[in-house]
């Protein structure tokens, strides 16, 4: 059977590995397959670490020219793609750091103050019906874009691009510690975000239980009977 | 394994969600949520969260974006072999 992929087209079960080699021993195009396998998740990260999408944009271009000129620094002692992710985060963490103010800013947000859930209805079934699919990524994106820059960089490399807490940490360049407390703040702060649009509606009656879950149940008896007249 | 709190409970909410933790933890967790309503919707509704987060599969390389990025690579292609 004769091979009609184009060139630098990678077969099915061709690894990253494979398709540097191919690079390195001259067959240049094979370097735009592995743009196109991983150009999604380096945009995200550079959009992770900056909040807006030129400057990711360019964060992009210069983590894939640098990829590019130092594949041969490729030891293959991690996988291609955190390899990869670890030149686009330094990009665009370099871009961050060389606008005036923007760290001290960002991080001074970072608080040791627990963040509370204030969110605690059950959510409607079937949030794709409701919203479609479309409408519930623009909702989970505007999500992400909100969170502080340290709280999205968290998110999106371990439960976006689904990095293991280790990887994210080390491409961060943080503690896994840290990681792993920024994280479950992110976690919380999407999931109340979230809960905005998709949480159902309680009844009078629910609210007031269950504000007394909160207050004790003491109290919320007193003020059912209050309502009550 | 002491009785937790809320505030022990929510400490560990990753270890839930991921799988991690001991069978011991995961106990104490599902003991203090059989009767914490609140602790048993702010952990079932992140899982839901993670979960949305990756169905939708946000933020897609724009097209326009995607086409400047390949001129780019194009001329350095062109131009330059990798160092190796």
């Amino acid at each position: 059977m004769i091979d009609q992929r184009k060139s630098g087209e990678p077969g099915p079960e061709e690894d990253d590995f494979a398709l540097a080699d191919r690079v390195l021993k001259g067959e240049r195009r094979a370097f735009e397959a592995l743009v196109r396998r991983h150009e999604r998740r380096v945009f995200r990260v550079t959009l992770a670490v900056l909040g807006n999408f030129e400057d990711a944009e360019e964060a992009m271009q210069d983590a894939f020219v640098k990829a590019y000129r130092n594949l041969g620094q490729f030891r293959r002692e991690s996988r291609f793609t955190t390899w990869l992710t670890r030149i686009a985060i330094n990009e665009a963490l370099q871009k961050r750091e060389s606008r005036k103010n923007y760290v001290s800013l960002d991080e001074s947000r970072e608080t040791e103050r627990e963040f509370i859930p204030r969110r605690t209805e059950t959510w409607r079934a079937d949030p794709e019906k409701l919203y479609g699919k479309q409408e519930l990524r623009q909702i989970v994106e505007t999500a992400i874009h909100g969170l502080p820059a340290i709280y999205r960089e968290a998110f999106v490399l371990r439960d976006v691009e689904e990095m293991s807490a280790e990887e994210a940490a080390e491409a961060i360049g943080i503690t896994v510690g840290a990681l792993k407390s920024r994280l479950l703040r992110a976690r919380l702060m999407m999931r109340e975000t979230l809960a905005a649009s998709l949480e159902e509606r309680p009844t009078f009656g629910k609210k007031i239980l269950h504000t007394a879950e909160g207050i004790g149940i003491s109290v919320a008896l007193r003020v059912m009977r209050a309502v009550r007249g | 394994m002491k009785m937790m709190d809320c505030r022990d409970v929510l400490a560990n909410l990753s270890c839930y969600v991921d799988g991690d933790g001991s069978t011991e933890l995961r106990n104490a967790l599902e003991g203090h949520m059989a009767h914490c309503r609140p602790c048993r919707v702010v952990f079932d509704t992140t899982e839901k969260t993670l979960r949305i987060v990756l169905d939708v599969e946000p933020f897609g390389v724009p097209l326009s974006v995607s086409a400047r990025l390949y001129t780019k690579l194009e001329k350095l292609l062109a131009e330059e072999s990798p160092v190796s």
